[in-house]
């Protein structure tokens, strides 16, 4: 069935090409889809996608979110060649890029982070990160553990010595 | 649905240090505890911090900050002061001076500038090394152009050095004055200074000269500027280590470097003239733009007019609106911070 699948073609005559997530769930998308991801795109070009591509370390409900911003990305890609189309959608890609930053929050937000660094989409590891690090801003380290669960691996006293040493920066 | 506590923890524990560095990168370069709060949180974040390179790549990766003081009458003190190096006692003639640095006066005119002294270091990464202060003002009992270095490693002033103006005491200009000669008082203009190399360049309100002041030397002079008749100007140092000197005419921004000549003599020699017309949005037809600043090293000119201040990069000629209008008079971008002494954090970072 993937076989099949993996052969259709769409209207616009694109290749599809059959995701597998670390859960089995499956995803068909066309090739400029998934070719935004820098790995798939190696792997379209040696030719070795014809039985799906499975992604052990990417969750289905990951899997979900980096598809829809693929397929949001895709789309602008394809529309580039007609100018009032392609504004339009730029539009339609800052918001919906800043709707999905905007709902990301610990864990899926890391995960999504490990995602877009193992399948090598740039632009989407750019805003991951960018979205941890906005959160860190104005944050005590206390704040930062907490917003981002990790564990305070620092015995009591080496806190205090880099807290005294660099009193300045941990005023509040 | 949450997940169970323990993945929580294995998501974030399992970033490898690559993706560490990737966010840490991220932080906004213009409140430099960021990233010693971030350095407190965990082990791996401290040790992503503390590789070497990552200061370089942080750096390097903020490029410069787009965000920008306006500075009127003295710089604004450099973010947070060393902790373990004494401060620079005061400088000889200064008394007054450095003084009222704390509350900015407008009758003053003082420029000092911080800056690393070591050796070829390239200044993304130094910590602890030798560094100069340079203080020139313009003393106001005598009405004389003052500079003097202090050094990290003599914890001394040089002697303090006089710009020669042609008049050996005050009452000789008095009575030049009086003879209808003109005369105006030599002010140090409240303008950002260049260094480049053992040579130090501010301006002055007269003629818009410019001083040098070789401070490995200790010797103050004057040189005379490109253009005479524009008084919104910027100093900097060239990618080849010369001093630049930035400046709109007409409608035209122009860009001069100082080269040594074929005879040995240095000459201004202009190497960009950029039209600004069609590129620069100004508020009404009165309305101009002016220089207000640089940002060396990335060949970036600000200007300021009715509608925002803007930033053009020479190379690529690209404008960019980075703040709403405002009254500029010297822009200062925010290109690095000093951090201090980072020796538990670095011990840390290695034995762990």
């Amino acid at each position: 069935m993937a076989a099949a699948a993996a052969e259709a073609t769409t209207d616009g005559g694109g290749k599809m090409i059959i995701l597998i997530s670390a859960d089995g769930k499956r995803f068909e998308v066309t090739e400029a889809v998934a070719s935004q991801s820098q790995l798939i795109s190696n792997m379209i070009e040696d030719d070795c996608t014809e039985n799906g591509v499975r992604l052990p370390n990417v969750d289905g409900d990951i899997l979900t979110m980096v598809v829809d911003y693929c397929n949001m990305h895709a789309g602008d890609a394809a529309a580039a060649g007609d100018t009032m189309k392609a504004s339009s959608t730029e539009e339609e890609l800052k918001k919906f890029d800043a709707e999905l930053v905007q709902a990301l929050e610990n864990p899926v937000l890391f995960k999504l982070i490990l995602a877009a660094n193992f399948l090598n989409i740039k632009s989407l590891l750019d805003m991951t990160c960018q979205r941890v690090a906005d959160m860190m801003s104005g944050k005590t380290p206390e704040q930062m553990r907490e917003t981002f669960s990790i564990e305070n691996d620092f015995t009591p006293e080496e806190e205090a010595a880099i807290r005294q040493e660099n009193a300045w920066a941990f005023d509040d | 649905m949450a997940p169970p506590p323990e993945l929580i923890d294995n998501v974030t524990a399992s970033l490898p240090p690559d993706l560490i560095s990737e966010i840490l990168l991220r932080l906004p370069p213009d409140e430099p505890e960021h990233l010693f709060r971030a350095a407190l949180v965990c082990k791996s974040w401290l040790r992503a911090i503390c590789e070497h390179g990552f200061l370089r790549r942080y750096r390097a990766f903020s490029a410069f900050f787009t965000g920008s003081k306006s500075c009127r009458e003295t710089p604004p003190p450099a973010s947070p002061a060393p902790q373990r190096c004494p401060s620079p006692p005061i400088p000889p003639f200064a008394g007054p001076s450095i003084a009222a640095m704390a509350a900015p006066s407008s009758t003053l005119r003082t420029m000092i500038a911080v800056f690393c002294a070591a050796s070829g270091c390239d200044h993304l990464d130094c910590h602890g090394g030798p560094f100069r202060v340079v203080f020139i003002a313009t003393d106001d009992d005598d009405e004389l152009v003052k500079a003097s270095v202090y050094s990290s490693e003599t914890c001394a002033w040089n002697k303090t050095v006089i710009l020669a103006d042609g008049y050996q005491t005050w009452q000789e200009r008095l009575q030049a004055i009086t003879r209808g000669e003109s005369y105006r008082t030599p002010y140090v203009q409240p303008r950002r200074g260049a260094l480049v190399g053992d040579e130090i360049y501010f301006t002055l309100r007269n003629e818009n000269a410019i001083i040098k002041y070789n401070w490995a030397a200790n010797c103050l002079s004057k040189i005379d500027p490109p253009i005479r008749d524009v008084y919104d100007i910027s100093l900097m140092e060239m990618e080849n280590g010369s001093l630049g000197y930035a400046c709109i005419q007409g409608s035209s921004l122009y860009v001069w470097s100082r080269n040594a000549s074929s005879e040995g003599a240095a000459e201004w020699v202009q190497c960009w003239v950029i039209e600004l017309e069609q590129m620069v949005p100004v508020a009404n037809r009165g309305d101009e733009a002016f220089v207000v600043g640089s940002a060396e090293g990335v060949g970036v000119i600000f200007m300021s007019t009715g509608v925002g201040l803007f930033t053009i990069e020479l190379k690529s000629r690209r404008v960019k609106k980075v703040e709403e209008p405002g009254v500029y008079s010297s822009v200062l971008p925010y290109m690095s911070f000093y951090t201090p002494d980072r020796g538990t954090l670095l011990s840390l970072a290695r034995t762990h």
